[in-house]
């Protein structure tokens, strides 16, 4: 197709991110007050960065914060605490016109592709309405341009005038994915962006990504909790357990070698399409339930279920700090050595 | 994965069933034949819309209106399932056959305490005395790994996780020991460590208690680690079926190899860009003519276009609908099997590009996006 990016597929390395990183989180917390003197951290403490270029994966469990994480990035809600440091500029002190043209930089595709499309508005309108409301371009070059975007997806331009429900789920994410690239924004959040659709559609979208990520110099931070997506898609992956970022690595290096052993029991549980890795699965099974992030656990939150934990003892009572265990590898665990050895 | 495999339990012979719609009738199964062996775990896999769901409710009479089954018989221990009475089929259902559905929250009553829903099912079909009912009903529990069972039965629904629930659900078709337990996507709303143990519980109960499974799922890699055989589908019909590692390691259906293609995969060792399947799946009201995988397929011929490929033999009890079959389509392309579903890629190695002498490109287009790579 005349509007795929590359041709050539992208094989062996991935293109080096480099430079600045273009967003820095500084030690997020996002509570919510739920009744009266109760608090939810939802998100207690997060820094990492990103740099301009590069795809970072983030993981966890539902109920984690990593969509909470989401919206606060993207100022749809206001972080309790911390920077969000976005091309120098912390978002998290911006307000009115100032936040509304910084927001343009950044972008959001969802998860739901039927939920998150007016169904009374034409894709084109839905395209559209970023332009009109940043007043980008306007008349006939604004058609031109929602044409081009729908090309650019891979959706056929004539279609402007179509309502969402005449579209598939795949169809309708690459109209989500068109709305997020109408201002040419530098990054862009993915919230489960694969998720809802089938296997098939999926790989289109993930090329699509891709593509889209090489032909616009786009960021991404892409968040979902299927590891294999997310190990194809990131060059770093950051794992996040209750509310607490438990490990980072670039992808390679965190499938290979795990410090933290959350990392190790998700990797152990993804299921793998081949009869023979699967018969010689080692799970690493977590006992009890994900606790309560209105009473999270003392010590490291990751203790009741931990299956190396020292409990009464260091685990339990005292915080592990997200160290670097390895080149570029950070991990929050007192036996962060350990893992590898003690579960297989 | 035990027991003996001699006499099916459950044979589906040339089931049909349609939806009666005002855009018309909705083909949603077509034909589809299949065994379950006793002890045996049979997977079922597609993509939405490809019919495995409705395969499952019409073996135990459950298709919604404006749903039917038109054609076939439904075997159970000889019996078919399609032709006795309500009554009959309601003492059936639940007692012999149990099914898991996909949401466990909206098939638990939320007005109702789990013990006494898990003990329902038992009661109403009088196979275990009822002075064992409550007793079993927290055994169950406690066999599902339900914490704090004896506690935790006083509680609703609500007040379990999503993995607890799904764990209710499992003791409730456990109940009065059925021989066959249908599993509709069991594990698609967990998280995965969640997952990993449900499917750990199933493989269990299938060891120890010889309870045939038919796991409904389009996560191949379930499938993978829980299923002897694979039966794959594809808009109402099945394409392929064989035993789990002729499926895996030797796929003949194009829909059946491009899907494992399509896959990223958490162990692969290099960074590859996925071969996606282009277009969408078919119409079921007016589908294509021939093969219905002609539209998104690679390799067709234009004996695809006019002719429906039936079921035939492709290998070791090993069954395929295709005029072309892999084993030709390698041959043409010089590769000798199918080695990009292998570990160490994501999609793997790469085989010379079709289309070839064999592949003509006139013929129907699938409807929506043109295909986006240009490959």
């Amino acid at each position: 197709m005349s509007s795929s990016p590359s041709t050539e597929p992208l094989t062996g390395s991935r293109p080096e991110p480099s430079g600045e990183p273009l967003l820095r989180v500084v030690d997020v917390v996002k509570n919510f007050n739920v009744g009266v003197g109760t608090v939810c951290r939802a998100v207690d403490g997060v820094s990492f960065e990103i740099r301009a270029g590069e795809t970072v994966g983030l993981v966890g469990e539902s109920g984690c914060g990593k969509s909470t994480l989401a919206r606060v990035l993207t100022r749809l809600t206001p972080a309790t605490s911390g920077q969000v440091i976005f091309e120098g500029v912390d978002l998290t002190g911006l307000h009115g016109e100032a936040l509304r043209q910084q927001r343009k930089q950044l972008q959001m595709i969802f998860q739901d592709p039927f939920a998150s499309l007016d169904p009374r508005m034409t894709v084109g309108d839905i395209i559209a309405e970023p332009l009109t409301n940043f007043k980008v371009v306007r008349g006939k070059e604004k058609d031109a341009r929602v044409q081009e975007l729908l090309r650019v997806v891979g959706l056929n331009p004539y279609f402007n005038n179509r309502y969402p429900h005449e579209f598939s789920g795949g169809q309708r994410q690459r109209i989500g994915i068109a709305r997020a690239l109408a201002l040419n924004p530098r990054l862009i959040i993915c919230d489960e962006p694969v998720s809802a659709l089938d296997v098939s559609i999926q790989a289109q979208i993930i090329n699509l990504l891709e593509d889209l990520q090489a032909e616009f110099n786009l960021t991404y931070l892409f968040i979902a909790h299927d590891l294999s997506v997310v190990r194809h898609i990131s060059q770093r992956v950051l794992v996040m357990y209750l509310g607490k970022i438990v490990e980072i690595a670039p992808s390679d290096d965190l499938y290979s070698t795990q410090f933290h052993p959350y990392t190790k029991a998700l990797l152990s549980a993804v299921p793998v399409p081949d009869p023979r890795v699967e018969s010689q699965r080692r799970l690493v099974e977590l006992t009890g339930e994900i606790p309560s992030p209105l009473h999270p656990p003392s010590g490291c939150r990751f203790h009741t279920r931990c299956p190396i934990a020292q409990v009464p003892g260091i685990c339990s009572d005292e915080e592990p700090a997200l160290e670097e265990k390895a080149a570029g590898h950070l991990a929050a665990c007192h036996f962060a050595t350990q893992v590898g050895t003690a579960l297989g | 994965m035990t027991g003996s495999m001699n006499q099916p339990v459950l044979e589906v012979k040339g089931l049909s069933t349609s939806f009666f719609t005002d855009d018309g009738e909705v083909k949603a199964v077509r034909d589809v034949s299949f065994d379950l062996a006793a002890g045996e775990t049979l997977g079922i896999v597609g993509e939405s819309g490809c019919g495995k769901s409705v395969t499952a409710l019409s073996i135990l009479g459950l298709v919604p209106r404006p749903g039917r089954v038109v054609g076939g018989e439904i075997l159970f221990k000889g019996r078919d399932l399609l032709s006795i009475d309500r009554e009959e089929l309601r003492q059936i259902r639940g007692r012999d056959i149990a099914m898991i559905f996909q949401d466990p929250l909206s098939s638990l009553n939320p007005v109702h305490r789990i013990g006494a829903q898990v003990e329902e099912a038992m009661r109403a079909h009088d196979k275990i005395a009822s002075a064992d009912v409550r007793p079993r009903g927290l055994d169950l529990l406690r066999q599902v790994h339900v914490p704090d069972a004896s506690r935790r039965v006083r509680n609703y629904p609500h007040q379990f996780s999503g993995g607890m629930r799904q764990r209710v659900m499992i003791a409730m078709g456990l109940s009065n020991r059925p021989e066959i337990l249908i599993a509709d996507e069991p594990t698609t709303a967990l998280d995965v460590t969640v997952q990993a143990q449900i499917l750990q519980l199933l493989r269990d109960l299938n060891r120890d208690l010889g309870t045939s499974i038919i796991l409904i799922t389009h996560n191949l890699g379930v499938v993978a680690g829980l299923c002897s055989r694979v039966v794959v589908m594809y808009a109402g019909e099945i394409v392929e079926q064989g035993t789990t590692e002729q499926i895996f390691d030797a796929p003949q259906h194009p829909y059946t190899w491009a899907l494992l293609r399509s896959l990223p995969r958490v162990d692969a060792d290099r960074h590859e860009r996925l071969r996606s399947i282009e277009g969408l799946p078919p119409d079921l009201i007016a589908p294509p003519t021939g093969c219905k995988f002609n539209p998104r397929c690679p390799f067709r011929l234009e004996r695809c276009f006019s002719e429906a490929p039936e079921l035939k033999p492709v290998g070791d009890g090993q069954v395929a609908a295709c005029w072309v079959t892999m084993k030709r389509a390698y041959a043409e392309m010089g590769a000798a099997s199918l080695l990009d579903t292998r570990a160490g890629a994501a999609s793997g190695v790469r085989p010379p590009l079709l289309p070839l002498p064999l592949a003509i490109t006139r013929g129907p287009q699938p409807a929506g996006p043109e295909p986006l790579e240009r490959e």
